[in-house]
């Protein structure tokens, strides 16, 4: 009943103008401004500074262009499968974007000049499916969703003008939009089976009856609203391997093999403006599982120098189990070089610098361990062994400036213990300092801390706990 | 040495006195000590300054310190030279590499004394073979303005490569040893005992190049 009244009352806002209605053949677009102006003899005045009319800026060519193609045989679970249709789609295209499950969207306008003809490019885009033998049906449309749901519904539409996206859409059914199950069936029992039935409804009260995301997805499919997307870029990696004529048994020769590898592996990142910020070599053996040796780095790199350093630090510490008959190295995922990556600059502040600071760091740790390189920083604690802590991630690029900082606190010593050790009462020097904080997480302290001298020795920074008047030293004065 | 300038009193057979100065062996004090070619970075206390040639602690350098506890201020000699070689001549702050320190290094300590802690790497290797290998890589890779290692004991094959890995990549290098090392020799361009004292510690240089050997009063600063 309400419906019926909606669709009478006609308050139709996806129709602009009244012969844009679906059924109707869409009227030529109106002439230029210009063209008519002179020769109407009303309004001469206006002749040349009239903007055009704001239908005709609806029949401008629209900015993009969407190739959509949809393979129905293709599981939800093939996503690894579409990846790969996706690698094919960037010969046509820069810009693919996936559909899950079944369907790849490609940005085509940049393309149709190069291909010859928009027909053209179709054409041979349709034929890449054809020769990876996949049964796709594709569809062209000025906006994502309409590209989309075209293809869905297996019309072999191509459609470049934006005006003529109603009309077109309004066959498709509504099943093609995979909106949620339930707004499907809400649809169906108002008697909606085509999207054109649906623009003919008022637009308000679809967004109460249904979803407000069903106007929004209307309205890109009608090329109303932008709808960016993401475009899907290839994960790539290096992974080669090689195998060995004889089995190797000693380090020095593996490192030596290792070297072509690492420099195929270079000039792969170099390729692509990449680095790489962790490796993987994989030793294999006659029989047992395969050595693995991960390592990773300091900071992002595409240095044939840094990987072999590290990578032949790593070897060196390597007990090898058993002779090695192949090995296979495989890079992390490749991340864009930026530029405080590239320390160009770094090696001309020192006299003989070789090394910049990641390379010495991740030196260091490819052979102590990840753990045993540290900093160390602040933090604002009023119990001493709360204000400071161990920083895994170090702060390597160039360009740190010392900052003179002034707050003048109670002297503090340099070395402090882990644990505080028991004395017996120390001759004081300087002193009380009254530490009293941390009530609230359970490890409150209630401290005097003085400064006391060993006999003849060190001098040392000491507690008395304030409730038991035990002595404690905490730290050394060195 | 000695034996070789004594030599050349010798009435015959004896070379002159231009050649015995012409062999690499002999080391002459007299142009050591007048021409500094490096700089130097202060102690902060004068009176060690006045015995150091160039008046501080040499860059680009082995120094040898010799003690058996920690808390003689030991460390607090180098703090003034470790903030001066940080922020060095360039704009950059330059690394600080503590090897294998007795106990945490204390962060508000540190910050106190003027040393930017973004700046300073902690190793804590697990042998003493790894701790010199880590100090010679540090050494020598040019990006650290000084490091400090503290060792149980070590060989004199590895003093002198991390003097050469020090004077390569232009690092103070700072080596904390027990005193029983005080009678090995040693290629470190300076030698420090540091001993208990009243009222305080102790400081005897072994062996100075350019300078005089002999006990330092530290008392005055």
């Amino acid at each position: 009943m309400k419906l019926r009244a909606a669709k009478s009352r006609t308050a139709d806002l996806f129709a602009a103008a009244p012969e844009r209605r679906p059924d109707a053949v869409p009227a030529p677009a109106p002439a230029p401004a210009h063209a008519h102006a002179p020769a109407s003899p009303v309004r001469p005045a206006l002749a040349a500074p009239v903007p055009p009319p704001r239908e005709q800026l609806g029949a401008l060519r629209p900015k993009q262009l969407w190739y959509a193609a949809v393979f129905p045989e293709m599981t939800p679970e093939a996503s690894a499968a579409l990846q790969e249709l996706c690698r094919h789609a960037h010969a046509f295209t820069s810009f693919v974007s996936l559909e899950p499950p079944n369907a790849l969207l490609l940005e085509i306008k940049g393309s149709v000049k190069l291909f010859g003809s928009l027909q053209q490019l179709h054409a041979d885009i349709d034929e890449c499916w054809r020769l990876l033998t996949r049964t796709a049906s594709s569809a062209i449309a000025p906006s994502t969703l309409a590209a989309l749901w075209l293809a869905r519904a297996g019309d072999p539409s191509l459609i470049e003008d934006t005006e003529l996206l109603p009309s077109r859409l309004a066959k498709v059914p509504i099943a093609c939009t995979a909106w949620p199950a339930e707004q499907l069936q809400t649809l169906r029992a108002m008697g909606v089976t085509s999207l054109g039935e649906l623009m003919r409804l008022p637009r308000a009260g679809i967004a109460r009856r249904l979803n407000p995301a069903v106007v929004a997805d209307l309205d890109i499919a009608l090329a109303r609203q932008p709808a960016p997307r993401r475009a899907f870029v290839q994960r790539e990696r290096f992974r080669e391997r090689c195998d060995f004529e004889t089995e190797i048994e000693n380090v020095a020769y593996l490192e030596k093999a290792l070297e072509p590898l690492i420099e195929r592996c270079a000039r792969f990142l170099r390729r692509r403006q990449a680095g790489i910020q962790g490796l993987r070599l994989k030793l294999r053996h006659r029989e047992g599982p395969a050595t693995r040796v991960q390592l990773g780095l300091a900071s992002i790199t595409s240095e044939r120098r840094r990987l072999n350093d590290v990578l032949c630090q790593k070897l060196s510490r390597l007990n090898l189990r058993a002779p090695v008959r192949g090995m296979e190295l495989i890079s992390g995922s490749l991340r864009s070089l930026s530029a405080s990556s590239l320390d160009v600059f770094a090696g001309l502040t020192g006299a003989g610098s070789r090394d910049s600071a990641p390379q010495l760091v991740e030196r260091l740790r490819a052979r102590l361990g990840e753990e045993a390189v540290y900093g160390v920083c602040l933090i604002p604690e009023h119990r001493p062994e709360a204000a400071w802590r161990r920083v895994q991630e170090l702060c390597l690029t160039a360009g740190v400036k010392a900052e003179q900082r002034v707050d003048q606190q109670l002297p503090r010593p340099v070395w402090l213990l882990s644990e505080p050790l028991p004395l017996p009462k120390p001759e004081i020097l300087q002193g009380p300092e009254r530490i009293e904080s941390g009530w609230w997480d359970g490890k409150g302290v209630a401290r005097d801390y003085y400064i006391a001298r060993q006999p003849q020795g060190a001098r040392l920074w000491v507690f008395q706990e304030r409730r038991s008047k035990r002595w404690y030293v905490h730290g050394v004065f060195a | 040495m000695c034996c070789v300038v004594a030599k050349t009193w010798m009435p015959r057979d004896a070379p002159l006195l231009a050649e015995v100065l012409a062999d690499a062996r002999v080391w002459k004090l007299k142009d050591a000590s007048a021409a500094p070619a490096r700089p130097v970075w202060s102690t902060g206390k004068s009176s060690l300054d006045a015995r150091l040639p160039g008046g501080g602690w040499p860059t680009a350098s082995l120094i040898e310190v010799l003690l058996d506890d920690t808390g003689l201020g030991e460390v607090q000699l180098f703090l003034p030279a470790l903030v001066a070689c940080q922020r060095g001549s360039g704009g950059d702050t330059r690394w600080l590499v503590w090897i294998a320190p007795p106990h945490e290094p204390y962060a508000p300590a540190l910050a106190q004394s003027g040393i930017e802690l973004k700046r300073l790497l902690i190793v804590r290797p697990p042998t003493a073979t790894e701790a010199l290998w880590a100090a010679e890589q540090a050494l020598s890779s040019g990006v650290c303005a000084a490091v400090l290692l503290w060792l149980k004991g070590t060989d004199d094959r590895w003093l002198r490569r991390l003097k050469l890995a020090a004077e390569a990549g232009g690092s103070l290098g700072v080596l904390f040893r027990p005193e029983r090392h005080r009678f090995e020799s040693s290629p470190a361009n300076l030698r420090i005992v540091m001993s208990r004292g009243e009222p305080c510690a102790r400081l005897d240089l072994l062996k100075v190049q350019g300078g005089r050997p002999g006990p330092v009063d530290l008392g005055d600063s």
